[in-house]
């Protein structure tokens, strides 16, 4: 990993204690300060955690970052800290400390079919900073599904970083089942070029704080982004998304999904902001955000955002927040399925179109997940 | 327990605190189609809603009862599982939950390891063709963006995969074309003459007599304003066509 001098370190530092993170205050329902949130301690020398992924495909490099900044310094430039705003909060925080990463190279037109698979650990109380950087030059196409093996009370702030070149298609896909007494903070920055395609795609489903930020540029005409997000705090988690969309040219396509549901004192939020610049003519915009409300103490807040400056373009935004539908858990009992099977049935079906979206390896893992999470309302 | 029919006596219903079925004595044995019909407003889905346990539906007195057991004390998929099927007029659509897994699930629910799931393919598919439904419908999610012939289809494909000791039919021929209504008939005769439901009962409630002439009742009741008001054989259904619900009203002095 870049080495950070400690002098670096304590700036960054500072600014992370300085600036404000702009999410959710502590209130009626919200009951964690993000604000003054830290590490459970700053570590120091050596950061623990691990890194691990499969040998690279064919042309195509996958190492940790440390290596890549040794031996690939070039083209780790290309990518690293070109997506990602550097001013966030979070985003400090990683870069003060993050040892921890992977870099991810797919030359022209290499084009990778099994995903490409990144897997962090960090042990039991254990801070770690995890680092992801995905080139994808023109023509190449891949998907990369990053895991997260943590032991009780772990404390995760990583960034996950895309470059797309022209008719580039990258798919990135991340799950989080982490003990109930994590912390899951991550920012996911994507930069589509021409023609490109970046997919997000990301599941918080443990941890008793995850925060995700999801972002993608589109800065070319025909670029594409598609974000799929999958949240449900039970018992008494918090989950925080924000997902963000800047259509800076015209010519450009988005389209967003979020799926949550919360049962127990299950907390969520999803902010998701959709920005058309003036000058962004014919884009194509689509938002569309559902929560399920399983228990009375579970509380889903949702609030898009269209922020559309140019005049000729289609943007559809749609949200729905509701519990079961006592008509439905009837129609299925006249079928002679128990209410709570019934409850079960509704609930996973309500999930299935934002699970098509992930890649295939991961959907067993996320119904089997969510079957879990419905159970333990 | 014995085959003694779906037994109603003395029903009283309430929604919302207004009494809407006022005393319904009615007996549907195995084997027997019995044809309920009404004009609008009558009470006819009321009565379905009550013997299949929707929530909104307050039983008030009397009681029901199938092959002797004891329905109103039961919740809704134990109904079904004792052999009550309701085909409704207006079902859930669930996207996200296929057609074929739902009906398997049902079919576990309601007749537990009677069906290898290669039979159960076999049969599902031998019945879709009866009720001229394609395929494609195995990939589809339950009524999501059905037309009101398909969902009509889909309840049949259900009562035939389920084959009850007792199927209501809630207007399940109201807005159908010719051909969806002679597919739906088709499907009730199938149904009739397979070993599992040559014994079902079948209420079928209609406001109209067209089903009736491709399913012939064996009794016709008449319900008006929560209650049964007059009872007879499919003569009575072609009087209905012929004159309207206000002679029977006349008649009967059955007040509005």
């Amino acid at each position: 990993m870049p080495e950070v001098l400690e002098t670096e370190r304590e700036a960054a530092l500072e600014r992370f204690r300085s600036t404000p993170s702009g999410r959710e205050k502590t209130g009626r329902f919200w009951k964690i300060d993000i604000e003054t949130l830290v590490p459970p301690s700053f570590p120091h020398g050596e950061a623990g955690g691990a890194v691990a992924f499969a040998s690279a495909p064919p042309r195509a490099i996958v190492c940790d970052l440390a290596t890549a900044k040794r031996e690939h310094g070039a083209l780790l430039e290309r990518a690293l800290g070109q997506a990602v705003d550097a001013n966030r909060k979070f985003v400090q925080l990683t870069r003060a400390f993050a040892r921890l990463g992977a870099f991810v190279y797919l030359p022209a037109d290499c084009s990778v079919g099994e995903p490409i698979e990144i897997s962090y650990s960090a042990g039991e109380g254990e801070a770690i900073f995890p680092y992801t950087v995905v080139l994808a030059e023109r023509g190449a196409r891949a998907t990369v599904v990053e895991r997260l093996q943590l032991g009780t009370g772990a404390f995760v702030c990583g960034i996950a970083e895309i470059v797309t070149e022209a008719h580039a298609e990258i798919a990135y896909a991340s799950a989080q089942f982490a003990p109930l007494d994590a912390r899951v903070i991550f920012t996911r920055a994507a930069i589509s070029g021409r023609d490109a395609t970046v997919r997000w795609s990301n599941a918080e489903i443990g941890a008793a704080l995850s925060l995700a930020d999801v972002g993608v540029r589109l800065e070319q005409p025909g670029a594409r982004a598609q974000v799929a997000t999958l949240f449900f705090p039970g018992s008494s988690q918090h989950v925080d998304v924000v997902s963000a969309i800047d259509h800076v040219v015209g010519d450009t396509t988005s389209e967003t999904l979020v799926k949550s549901a919360a049962n127990g004192a299950g907390q969520g939020r999803y902010l998701g902001t959709i920005r058309i610049a003036a000058h962004a003519q014919h884009s194509e915009a689509m938002l569309r955000d559902d929560a399920l409300l399983l228990s009375e103490g579970a509380h889903i807040d949702s609030v898009p955002a269209l922020e559309i400056a140019a005049n000729d373009v289609k943007a559809f935004h749609g949200a729905t927040v509701g519990a079961l539908d006592d008509e439905a858990i009837f129609y299925i009992g006249t079928r002679g399925i128990e209410r709570a099977e019934a409850e079960r049935m509704i609930a996973l079906a309500f999930f299935e179109p934002v699970i098509d979206r992930f890649p295939a390896v991961l959907h067993q893992e996320l119904r089997e997940a969510l079957v879990r999470k419905v159970a333990s309302a | 327990m014995s085959n003694t029919g779906l037994r109603i006596t003395n029903l009283h219903s309430s929604v919302d605190g207004n009494e809407i079925l006022k005393g319904i004595d009615l007996v549907v044995e195995r084997g027997k189609v019995h044809a309920l019909m009404g004009p609008n407003g009558s009470g006819k889905s009321t009565l379905a809603f009550s013997l299949t346990g929707h929530p909104k539906y307050d039983v008030t007195s009397g009681t029901a009862t199938l092959d002797g057991e004891d329905l109103l004390g039961l919740s809704p998929d134990k109904r079904a599982r004792a052999g009550l099927f309701l085909s409704f007029q207006y079902p859930s659509a669930i996207p996200g939950v296929k057609v074929p897994n739902f009906l398997y699930a049902a079919r576990q629910a309601v007749r537990p390891g009677e069906l290898t799931p290669a039979k159960f393919r076999a049969q599902l598919l031998s019945m879709m063709d009866v009720l001229g439904m394609d395929p494609s419908f195995l990939g589809r999610y339950l009524n999501d963006g059905f037309s009101g012939g398909e969902k009509k289809r889909l309840e049949m494909l259900q009562m035939a995969m389920l084959a009850p000791k007792y199927a209501i039919l809630d207007e399940t021929d109201s807005g159908l074309d010719i051909d969806a209504l002679k597919d739906v008939s088709e499907s009730v005769k199938a149904l009739r003459a397979s070993d599992e439901g040559a014994a079902t009962g079948f209420l079928i409630i209609t406001h109209y007599p067209r089903i009736l002439e491709h399913i012939t009742p064996d009794v016709v009741h008449v319900m008006i304003d929560g209650r049964i008001v007059k009872t007879g054989d499919a003569e009575l259904a072609h009087r209905i066509e012929r004159e309207g619900y206000d002679v029977i009203r006349e008649e009967t002095g059955a007040v509005a």
